[in-house]
């Protein structure tokens, strides 16, 4: 379904909002048919992304591309995408059927054409028996639905959707996601997705669009995203990940922990510092004297199919996630089959991520802010005892 | 148990406004009733004082004027305060503020310093006048027409026009209009299938605030035209102030009687504009 041509170029594109630069020279194409997510935190660029396509934000700098012609400044309303809106913007004034007849009616179509083409939406998206209901008396997942109504009943090329489904309870998410991905794959439209939820974009697109600080950190099927992370940061931010500083020896030779390891990755220079990235269910656990990395485990959690557990290496917490359980503070040892290596460029996010001492960056802080504290409050005393005297 | 002890501290807390509506609002109604339908002096059931206000040619002639006037001033007031209301509720919050406090400044002066005030604009030496000569255009006359009366109503009330608007346009969110756009509508479109349609109560609000002073005032007919523009308030004023023994306060009372009813009777008319769910009906 996805065809060779591109629907959608950004060139250069570059936004700023009041000094901060929130897009930074972005490059990206995006096919027709595909079904595209951006995914990264909040204020990585996405929902601007989003937004310069749409039409919303005119970039400061930078060209966008819709099939081949220059749209930079062609408003909103003339564009051929259409938005499901965060919180679906549906109109209050209007009910089910108006709503979704809206960007019809606004086109001039005829009556009865307009009363064919919403039933039918209505049908697609499951919620024909509410045609006449008000907005308000619809729950989060049938708003939804109506918002994806409104919006695909244009015929659109393009449908931009962002984080349409933040708003709704867990197993309803899942539901959605599916129904998502049949309509896009039922209709054809490329449907460009925005969100934050890693789980989500694997499991949906065709194409995964990783950024961060409004720059793209990687472009990819879900799959290559997830076994070859370009970086640090992609690695990190996609699934659990254990980074691990070493050197590259020679092709398929990494040298960690002191020790080299076979791996399936080549083209670096002669000892040159890696980032080795290995994930938590890809490292086996055996007996310590069978091990090629030994470690004590310092921590061990149930999670229902397999026990994650943090195994302490020479001071460098590895996750591992394996089926049998191991008591706190045995001794163990790591095997390391060569494919479950994958070798890293060094980059600006070397040495931020990767190490489980802690499991996020907040709690990092947060007992960075404890300890300094704790060292004001001595020095506090100190000083008063000094005083005193 | 609970639910009883529940209604009756609701019960207290609700009777200072309970009192407030019988000793300030219940009882004078109570009164304005009776005086329009019972002589004064004999305390007969009459029907007479009404009836003047529907037979006397001064009396239907200033309740046609008042009614003129106050319909041009809404008119003006709204011209003015939609298009003013809608570029207000898309500037930036701080901007607003500051905006809404000008908007608001000239109220919290005493309406009757206000409306003096344009006299000395206006009159035949005045601001105006002084201007005009100073470019050779004779002394206009200005003061005393109904022009002028129709500007003291819109100069007044012009606030009370703007701020439902403002309020009912600044719940319309950016989303919301970003849709519209997004869904094909030009500027045109958008004014006309999303801000007119979700900004219509707060208009119903601002037409009914604007309407109802306008047509019952008295003293900005009497300031801006000297007296020589009559409006029914002014009217009721004079018989119950000039006449009170001599069957004014009959008169006035039943005056104001009908005219309640005629404003009543607007709004209700006005109110089947907006959706009855909105929560935008003043009666």
């Amino acid at each position: 379904m996805v065809k060779e041509q591109n629907i959608i170029e950004l060139h250069n594109i570059t936004v700023s909002f009041d000094g901060e630069t929130v897009l930074d020279d972005l490059d990206l194409s995006i096919k027709d048919g595909e079904f595209v997510t951006f995914l990264g935190a909040s204020g990585c660029g996405k929902t601007t992304t989003l937004r310069v396509i749409a039409g919303f934000i005119s970039p400061d700098h930078g060209d966008v591309f819709f099939d081949g012609a220059r749209i930079n400044d062609l408003p909103p309303h003339k564009r051929q995408v259409n938005t499901i809106f965060q919180r679906y913007a549906l109109f209050p004034h209007l009910n089910v059927f108006d709503n979704v007849a809206f960007g019809l009616k606004v086109a001039g179509m005829k009556k009865d054409q307009i009363k064919e083409k919403v039933e039918e939406m209505l049908e697609l998206v499951n919620m024909r028996a509410f045609a006449q209901r008000k907005i308000h008396n619809l729950s989060g997942g049938q708003q939804q639905r109506v918002a994806i109504a409104r919006a695909l009943v244009n015929n659109p090329r393009v449908l931009l959707l962002d984080e349409p489904l933040a708003a709704l309870d867990y197993k309803l998410r899942k539901d959605m996601q599916n129904e998502l991905k049949r309509i896009q794959r039922q209709t054809g439209i490329t449907f460009i997705f925005v969100t934050h939820d890693q789980e989500e974009a694997l499991s949906m697109s065709d194409t995964v669009v990783v950024m961060n600080e409004g720059k793209i950190q990687q472009i990819g099927s879900p799959t290559k995203i997830y076994n070859e992370p370009e970086n640090a940061f992609v690695a990190d931010f996609i699934g659990e990940s254990n980074i691990i500083d070493g050197v590259m020896l020679d092709d398929f030779k990494v040298r960690l922990d002191g020790r080299a390891f076979k791996c399936l990755d080549k083209g670096f220079a002669v000892n040159e510092p890696v980032d080795v990235v290995i994930r938590p269910e890809d490292v086996d656990i055996v007996s310590p004297e069978k091990g090629e990395l030994t470690g004590e485990v310092s921590s061990i959690t149930f999670k229902g199919d397999y026990y994650e557990m943090i195994v302490d290496v020479c001071g460098f917490k590895w996750m591992v996630q394996a089926t049998d359980e191991q008591l706190v503070g045995a001794k163990v040892g790591l095997v390391i089959e060569p494919d479950a290596i994958h070798i890293m460029k060094k980059s600006k996010y070397s040495g931020m991520f990767g190490d489980y001492s802690t499991f996020s960056t907040e709690m990092d802080e947060m007992e960075e802010e404890a300890r300094l504290e704790e060292e004001r409050l001595e020095e506090e005393a100190a000083q008063e005892e000094k005083g005193d005297e | 148990m609970n639910n009883r002890k529940g209604t009756f501290s609701r019960g207290l807390l609700n009777a200072p406004y309970v009192i407030w509506s019988l000793v300030f609002i219940l009882i004078p109604l109570v009164f304005v009733v009776y005086y329009s339908f019972f002589d004064l002096e004999s305390g007969r059931f009459t029907l007479e004082y009404v009836k003047i206000f529907f037979t006397k040619p001064m009396y239907v002639k200033a309740f046609g004027i008042s009614l003129l006037y106050s319909l041009i001033a809404t008119a003006i007031s709204l011209v003015i305060a939609y298009p003013f209301a809608y570029f207000l509720s898309r500037k930036k919050p701080a901007s607003q503020s500051v905006q809404m406090i000008l908007i608001m400044l000239p109220m919290w002066m005493n309406m009757l310093v206000r409306t003096y005030s344009w006299t000395t604009i206006l009159e035949g030496n005045g601001l105006i006048n002084n201007l005009l000569e100073l470019v050779g255009i004779g002394p206009v006359t200005m003061l005393g027409t109904g022009g002028a009366v129709v500007l003291g109503m819109v100069y007044n009330y012009l606030p009370y026009m703007i701020l439902p608007i403002y309020t009912g346009m600044s719940k319309i969110g950016q989303p919301l209009l970003e849709a519209a756009e997004d869904l094909g509508c030009n500027g045109f479109q958008k004014l006309k299938r999303v801000i007119m349609p979700l900004s219509l109560s707060g208009v119903i609000s601002g037409i009914i605030m604007v309407f109802v002073p306008s047509i019952s005032t008295f003293y900005i007919s009497q300031k801006m035209s000297n007296g020589k523009v009559v409006l029914i308030g002014d009217l009721i004023e004079q018989q119950i102030k000039e006449f009170w023994a001599a069957g004014g306060l009959n008169r006035g009372a039943a005056m104001s009687f009908v005219l309640m009813l005629i404003i009543l009777l607007c709004t209700f008319v006005m109110n089947r504009f907006t959706d009855d769910d909105e929560g935008g009906m003043i009666i």
